[in-house]
C-alpha cells in the first residue's frame, strides 16, 4: 500500500513542481546567453542588451530561489490539504495505516528536496557552460575531488552516497518538523493554522537549545577532547568524516523518531475533520 | 402502474394491493413474467426487502408462483384471477354503499343515480370524481 | 454477526456529550436510516465507525472488528462534503479507487458515469457541485463493501438528482451487506429504508422497522419524526 500511496503522491505533487523546474531550465538557459553576451566585446556597448542580459540573470537567481522555495511550500501544502482539510475524509478511509500516509508525504518530500538541490547544481552548470572563469573553478574542483580520492584512499563516491543519505535523512527530519507542528495544531478545534505555526517555532527554539547543547558537549569533555576526533592523520580525517555522518545521522534518526511519533499520535487520536 | 403509496400503512401491504389491482385489471397479464426482486423494487423505489415480503406474500395467496430457475410469474388461474377482481370490486361496492348510507341514500335512489350518472373514466373526470367523492 | 455495533459507545467534545452510551446493532442486508435533528450524534457516529475519531469510552465494531484498516477494507463510506481532489479526472478518481479498494467494480462506475453523461476525462475542479456529489456517490457506491455509510447524500441536491441517488441505493442492495443513510429528508428516504434509529442528544430514543411504525402508529415515519422531535 505504501508503494500506491508514494506513487499517487508522486503524481500529485510533479503536477505541482514540474513548471518551475521548467522556468528553472528555460531561465539557466538564457543566464548562459546572457552571461556571454555580458562578456563579448560585440554586443556589450549595446544599452538594451545589456538590460536585456541582466533581466534574464535576475530571472534565473529568481527561478533559483523559487524552486527552493516552493519545494518547501508545496511539502507543508501538500500535508495539510490532503490530510487535514476535506480530502482527509477520503486518505484517512483507505485501508492504509496513518504510518504508511505520513510516509509516503515525507519521503516524497524529501526526494523532491534533493531534486530541487540537484536542480539548482544542473541549473548553475548550465548557466556556467563554458563560460570563462567558472571553467577554471570547475577544473579545481575536479582536481580536488581525485586527490581526496587517491590521498586517503577514501572511495569519492561512497563518501558522496553517505552524504546524500545524511542529507536525505536531514530533508526527512525537516518535513516531519513542520508535520508534527500540523498535526498538533489541527488537534485542536479553532486556530488549527495559527498554532500550528506557534507549534514549529516551539521545535525550532527547541532544537537550537539542543544543538547549542551538543556543539558544548561535544567539545568539552566529549569526543573532541577525547581525541576521536582529530586532523593530524589521514585516518584520523577520514574516522573523524564518517563519525561526524555517524553522528549527524544518529541525531536525525532521534530527532526524527520523535517528530515522527509526535504527527502519528495525533493524527490518530485528536484528529477532527470538519 | 401508478407507484404512489400513503402514509399511514405499510409499504409491503400498499404493494400487494397494488399489484392485486394491476392482475385484476389486467395491466399484468396470466403468466406474464414478474420482474427479479431487486428491479421491481427499483421501478416502484421500495426497499428490496419489501418488495420481497410483499411478493412472498403474493405467492403464499397463489397470485404468482416461482419456478427454480425462471424466476416469478403471474398465475394463468383464470378462477383465481377473477377471484381477486371479485373481491377487490366488492370491497369498492362496500365503500360506495358506507358512503352513500353517510349522506343518507337509500337503495333506490342510489340505483336511480347510477342510472343518471356515468363513471368517470377520461383523465380530468376522474380527478374532480375523486376530489368530490372525498367524504 | 452483526455488521455494524456499538457498545455502551460515549464520544465528547470537551464537555458536551456527543453521544452518551449508546448501544445498537444492525445486522447484513439492511438498510437503516439514522434520524436526528442537527448535533444529535449522526455524524459523530459515522465518523466513529470509520475511525476517523476515537471513543471516549465503549467501542464500535464493524463486522466484530474495531475501527483499523481491515474495517476500512469492507466499509464505503460517503461524507457530507466533497472530498476529491480537485485536479483528478473522473478516469484518475477511478484508478484511484481501483487501486486502493480490490473490491471497486470499475466496470459499474463507468456505466454509472456514462448514463449520466460524465465525461472520464473532466476534472472535479470542472464540475458543479451536483456532478461532483453524484460523482463521489458513484465511486461509493461502485465499491461491493459490507458496510456503506452515506452521511446526508441528498442534502442538497435537486429531486431529480435525490431520485437517481435513492435508486443508485436501492441497485446497490445485497443480502450480505447493509447501507446506513444518516439523513433528516426522511420522506424521501422512506419507502427505501427497512429500520430507522432515533438519535437525539446523543441517545437513540427509538429503533423500529418501518413497517412496524406504519402499522402500530397508523403514521409514516417522517410524520412520527416531526411529532417526536417537534420544536
Amino acid at each position: 500500500m505504501l508503494g500506491k500511496l508514494l506513487k499517487h503522491e508522486f503524481r500529485a505533487t510533479a503536477r505541482t513542481m514540474w513548471p518551475f523546474y521548467a522556468a528553472l531550465l528555460i531561465t539557466s538557459l538564457g543566464a548562459n546567453v546572457a552571461v556571454r553576451v555580458m562578456e563579448s566585446k560585440k554586443y556589450s556597448d549595446s544599452v538594451l542588451l545589456r538590460i536585456f542580459s541582466t533581466l534574464v540573470i535576475i530571472l534565473f537567481v529568481v527561478a533559483l530561489a523559487a524552486v527552493g522555495i516552493m519545494t518547501l511550500v508545496m511539502m507543508v501544502q501538500r500535508f495539510q490539504k490532503n490530510l487535514l482539510t476535506s480530502e482527509g475524509y477520503l486518505m484517512f478511509t483507505l485501508p492504509v495505516s496513518e504510518h504508511s500516509l505520513i510516509l509516503s508525504k515525507t519521503i516524497t518530500a524529501a526526494v523532491w528536496f534533493l531534486a530541487t538541490g540537484a536542480a539548482q547544481v544542473l541549473a548553475m552548470l548550465i548557466m556556467s557552460f563554458r563560460v570563462s572563469y567558472v571553467n577554471k573553478a570547475w577544473e579545481d574542483i575536479r582536481q580536488l575531488f581525485s586527490q581526496i580520492t587517491s590521498y586517503y584512499a577514501v572511495n569519492g563516491a561512497a563518501f558522496i552516497l553517505e552524504a546524500l543519505a545524511v542529507a536525505f535523512l536531514g530533508c526527512a527530519v525537516t518535513c516531519l518538523m513542520f508535520y508534527a507542528a500540523m498535526a498538533l495544531g489541527y488537534g485542536f478545534p479553532t486556530h488549527k493554522g495559527l498554532l500550528s505555526v506557534v507549534f514549529f517555532f516551539v521545535f525550532l527554539v527547541a532544537l537550537q537549545i539542543l544543538g547549542t547543547m551538543g556543539l558544548f558537549a561535544s567539545f568539552d569533555g566529549g569526543l573532541l577532547g577525547r581525541g576521536y576526533v582529530g586532523t593530524n592523520t589521514a585516518v584520523e580525517v577520514i574516522r573523524s568524516v564518517h563519525l561526524a555522518m555517524g553522528v549527524a545521522a544518529a541525531a536525525e534518526l532521534v530527532l526524527g523518531g520523535i517528530f515522527y511519533a509526535v504527527t502519528a499520535l495525533n493524527l490518530k487520536h485528536r484528529l477532527n475533520l470538519e | 402502474m401508478k407507484w404512489e403509496f400513503r402514509n399511514d400503512a405499510p409499504i409491503y401491504s400498499q404493494l400487494i394491493a397494488l399489484m392485486k389491482l394491476g392482475i385484476a385489471s389486467g395491466e399484468f397479464k396470466p403468466g406474464e413474467r414478474v420482474p427479479p426482486v431487486r428491479d421491481f423494487a427499483l421501478q416502484a423505489g421500495v426497499n428490496p426487502n419489501t418488495m420481497q415480503r410483499a411478493l412472498t406474500e403474493l405467492e403464499r395467496e397463489g397470485l404468482v408462483f416461482s419456478q427454480r430457475t425462471a424466476g416469478r410469474f403471474v398465475t394463468e388461474d383464470a378462477q383465481m384471477i377473477d377471484e381477486t377482481k371479485r373481491k377487490l370490486a366488492e370491497a369498492q361496492v362496500r365503500s360506495f354503499l358506507g358512503a352513500m348510507s353517510r349522506l343518507g341514500y337509500g337503495k333506490d335512489e342510489i340505483v336511480g343515480m347510477l342510472g343518471q350518472c356515468g363513471p368517470a373514466d377520461s383523465g380530468e373526470n376522474e380527478k374532480e370524481a375523486a376530489e368530490n367523492a372525498d367524504l | 454477526m452483526p455488521i455494524f455495533e456499538c457498545r455502551n459507545l460515549t464520544k465528547s467534545y470537551g464537555a458536551a456529550p456527543a453521544l452518551s452510551n449508546v448501544s445498537l446493532t444492525v445486522e447484513p442486508g439492511r438498510v437503516v436510516g439514522l434520524l436526528g435533528p442537527n448535533g444529535s450524534g449522526k455524524t459523530t457516529m459515522i465518523k466513529l465507525a470509520n475511525g476517523l475519531l476515537t471513543p471516549n469510552s465503549g467501542e464500535v465494531l464493524i463486522n466484530g472488528m474495531k475501527p483499523g484498516i481491515e474495517t476500512k477494507k469492507i466499509v464505503s463510506y460517503l461524507p457530507e462534503r466533497t472530498y476529491l481532489s480537485e485536479w483528478m479526472s473522473a478516469a484518475q478518481l477511478m484508478d484511484f479507487f481501483g487501486d486502493f479498494y480490490p473490491d471497486f467494480r470499475r466496470d459499474r462506475a463507468e456505466e454509472m458515469l456514462a448514463r449520466l453523461g460524465i465525461s472520464q476525462q473532466q476534472r472535479v475542479k470542472q464540475m458543479s457541485k451536483g456532478t461532483r456529489e453524484k460523482v463521489q456517490l458513484i465511486m461509493v457506491m461502485s465499491r461491493a463493501a459490507k458496510l456503506y455509510l452515506l452521511d446526508e447524500p441528498i442534502g442538497g441536491v435537486d429531486p431529480a438528482t435525490r431520485d437517481y441517488i435513492l435508486s443508485t441505493i436501492i441497485q446497490n442492495y445485497e443480502p450480505d451487506s447493509s447501507i446506513i443513510i444518516s439523513t433528516h429528508l426522511i420522506a424521501d428516504v422512506e419507502k427505501v429504508l427497512d429500520e430507522v434509529i432515533f438519535l437525539n442528544r446523543g441517545e437513540v430514543v427509538l429503533r423500529s422497522s418501518v413497517d412496524a411504525i406504519r402499522e402500530e402508529k397508523g403514521k409514516s415515519v417522517d410524520e412520527l419524526f416531526r411529532e417526536v422531535f417537534r420544536c
